[in-house]
């Protein structure tokens, strides 16, 4: 069956989903290129490929937000991998957070926008050659272009809340800098429900700017379409094949064969892409394939104030601090639902539920670490993916030193107490020496609560296949026709929030790609 | 994978003892006064192998550890709330770190049922909030069947 066929289907225009498809045997179509993921990195090559004119097809596995619901739990069922319950392991569980939808994480994200630091470019071009691919002004132009795109700016006043409000008080009382945040929303209403999934679609998540506009353009989406691998002809990447899955019930429907004509663009994830690439059989020469994964990992720390915080009004992520970026920290407010909330309160039975009661008068701001650590991802036990994750004493080091920069923070800008949320430190504290005893702690990570949401480097680009798994201009080494365009190929983390580096590299090497000549 | 009738019941007991009804004025509703086993239900059917394996193990080592920590020849389930609420306390302050996660992982279980309650959600004034409970929460007849190939 070619999409030809399919007659008055059910899902928005463009887009085909199980329900479309369930009484085929096989589903069959071919395109220019394919795409696989629609993420910040899926979205983006398509949107671009589909600009130039070239016949696109991008492959989903997730569903699509149709009608976002404000409680995690449904928004985790349907929207979320593994429900938000993949963790890496290492002597401490992190928990990975990624989206699976169409649109992919930037569905569920803080909107958070910032530009690949130029520090880090420059290592990129000393160490693995980058500049001989792109240069850090055209990455500039690309960036111009996704800010008008996106519509970037700063949370305005009328949605900044008071979470974000406080935090900019504490971070000027310590002495430090800090800013609006850049966000990639148009008419933001401040629900704090960015993570839920924009319930005005406000965001400008994939799902609403890139992927409709690569429709517009031409391009085909199948969504609930898991690819399972790429094959091969004359050594050349030319097929995909994969099987229509629901991702909630898991109700199996027919295997699918989509052809590319001109390449097969891998943006599955830096989790999912080295899986894909290995069920293939191509990237491992270098043995490099799903090694070095790199993070920021992140813990937060919970204030008490006196005044009503009301953390559920305002932009969900408005204000940050870069001032010790140099040292890898990164500060950010951080808007979180009652759920995650919930969870990262210290009490238990009734002390849980005054914490609870007291909502109102949280605020939560977090710390993100540019880590050193490097992990594994590989095939795991019960099928899917499992990784391996565990933080350095220097990274360990780095989150006490930012946690107890928070706790500054916090009492800076008034707060009653402070929750620190690390195991060795009082579960409250009332005045900022209490948090002293923090710089003793053995540098354990178990003694904190991570998660991991920025994740790169297991498919890393570089010159040479013996040390790298892709090329400089993305393709993998030894399977010609095949691309990764996602954060897998960054050579190292970014002390930033990654989007938007993510959508500028997918759009430099898709218009790379759209320059080349058919084969 | 699912959990057996009595799994079902000892997971109840740990969730609301977490999270009691009664213990504040704002919030006087527990985690008891939802639907908590259809959550359970929901969840189980829908969580990763992995997630429900450690799940289940937690909970068979909660539940066995009266005997080890209190020295009672009792279940969990079969403690006074008194209690209960000590025998998690001492996990949750537990050096151990697996041991101090436990009690943390059923709260993040509980607390993913409670907190997206819009009953809940109201009591705390937070807005916006979902005008229908999830699915979970709705009876049966309220309840859309889960359609193979759905938007969601
Ligand atoms: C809670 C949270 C908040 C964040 N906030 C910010 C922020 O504010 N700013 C920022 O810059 N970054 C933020 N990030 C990170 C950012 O969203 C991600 O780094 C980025 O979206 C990754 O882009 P990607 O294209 O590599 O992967 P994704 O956006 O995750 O997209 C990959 C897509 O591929 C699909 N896929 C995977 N395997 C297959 C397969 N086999 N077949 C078909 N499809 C497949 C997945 O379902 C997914 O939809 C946040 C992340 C999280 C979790
Ligand atoms: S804060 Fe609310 S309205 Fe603003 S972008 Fe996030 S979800 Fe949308």
């Amino acid at each position: 069956m070619s999409v030809a066929d399919l007659d008055a289907p059910a899902s928005p225009a463009g887009m085909f989903g199980l329900r479309d498809v369930a009484e085929r045997a096989l589903v069959e179509d071919s395109a220019d290129v394919i795409v696989i993921g629609s993420g910040a990195a899926g979205a983006t090559s398509a949107r671009v490929l589909s600009a130039a004119g070239l016949e696109v097809i991008v492959l989903e596995e997730g569903s699509v937000l149709s009608a976002p619901r404000s409680d995690m739990y449904t928004s985790f069922k349907h929207h979320w991998r593994d429900m938000g319950l993949q963790a890496a392991e290492g002597r401490a569980f992190t928990p990975l957070l990624q989206g699976r939808v169409v649109g992919g994480t930037t569905v569920m994200n803080g909107a958070i926008i910032h530009r690949l630091p130029e520090p880090i470019y420059d290592g990129w071009a000393a160490e693995h050659a980058v500049n001989r691919s792109f240069s850090y002004a055209e990455l500039e132009r690309v960036f111009d272009a996704l800010d008008r795109e996106l519509m970037v700016g700063p949370a305005p006043d009328a949605v900044f809340g008071e979470n974000n409000r406080l935090m900019q008080l504490g971070v000027e009382r310590i002495g430090a800098t800090g800013n609006r945040i850049q966000r990639s929303v148009s008419g933001c209403r401040g629900s704090a429900h960015c993570n839920q999934g924009c319930p005005t679609r406000r965001k400008q998540s994939m799902d609403v700017s890139f992927i409709p506009r690569a429709l517009e353009a031409g391009a085909r989406l199948y969504y609930q379409c898991r690819a399972e691998r790429v094959r091969a002809k004359r050594s050349r990447a030319e097929a995909v094949e994969g099987r229509f899955v629901d991702p909630v019930t898991r109700a199996r429907g027919p295997r699918f064969r989509f052809h590319a004509r001109r390449a097969i663009v891998v943006c599955a994830s830096a989790i999912q892409t080295p899986g894909l690439l290995a069920a293939s059989g191509v990237g491992r020469r270098s043995r490099l394939l799903g090694e070095r994964l790199q993070a920021h990992p992140g813990t937060g720390v919970v204030g008490v104030f006196d005044a009503p915080v009301k953390m559920s009004f305002g932009a969900t992520q408005g204000y940050e601090s870069k001032h010790f970026w140099h040292e890898r920290m990164k500060f950010e407010a951080v808007g979180m639902p009652l759920e995650f909330a919930a969870a990262r309160l210290p009490g238990i039975g009734p002390a849980l539920m005054q914490e609870l009661a007291s909502f109102d008068h949280l605020a939560i701001w977090g710390v993100q670490i540019r880590a050193e650590a490097q992990g594994q991802v590989r095939r795991g036990l019960f099928g899917g993916t499992s990784v391996h994750y565990d933080l350095t004493d220097a990274d360990v080091e780095r989150l006490k030193l930012g946690v107890s920069r928070l706790i500054q923070m916090m009492f800076a800008a008034g707060a009653r107490e402070v929750l620190p949320g690390v195991h060795g430190l009082p579960e409250r504290i009332s005045s900022p020496d209490q948090a002293a005893p923090l710089a003793a702690l053995p540098s354990d990570p178990r003694r904190f609560h991570c998660i991991a949401a920025h994740l790169f480097g297991t498919a890393k680009l570089g010159l040479s296949p013996h040390s790298s798994v892709v090329d400089l201009q993305g393709q993998v080494h030894d399977s010609p026709g095949l691309y990764v365009m996602d954060s897998s190929i960054f050579p190292t983390n970014l002390g930033v929030n990654p989007q938007h580096s993510i959508s500028a590299l997918a759009w430099l090497l898709s218009e790379r790609l759209a320059e080349r000549k058919a084969p | 994978m699912g959990l057996l009738p009595f799994e079902k019941r000892w997971l109840v007991s740990v969730i609301t003892c977490l999270i009691p009804s009664g213990a504040s004025e704002r919030l006087p509703e527990g985690a008891a006064d939802l639907p908590l086993e259809r959550f359970i239900d929901d969840l189980l059917a829908h969580a990763p192998l992995k997630f429900l394996l450690g799940l289940r193990a937690c909970l068979w080592v909660v539940s066995l550890a009266p005997c080890v920590v209190l020295g009672r020849l009792r279940l969990f389930h079969q403690l006074g709330d008194e209690e209960q609420l000590q025998l998690l306390t001492r996990f949750k302050d537990s050096d151990a770190y697996l041991v101090r996660e436990m009690p943390l992982l059923f709260k993040m279980v509980g607390c993913l049922a409670y907190g997206g309650h819009p009953r809940i959600q109201a009591r705390l004034a937070l807005e916006p909030r979902d005008e229908t409970p999830p699915d979970w929460a709705r009876t049966a007849s309220q309840r859309a069947p889960e359609t193979p190939g759905g938007d969601s």
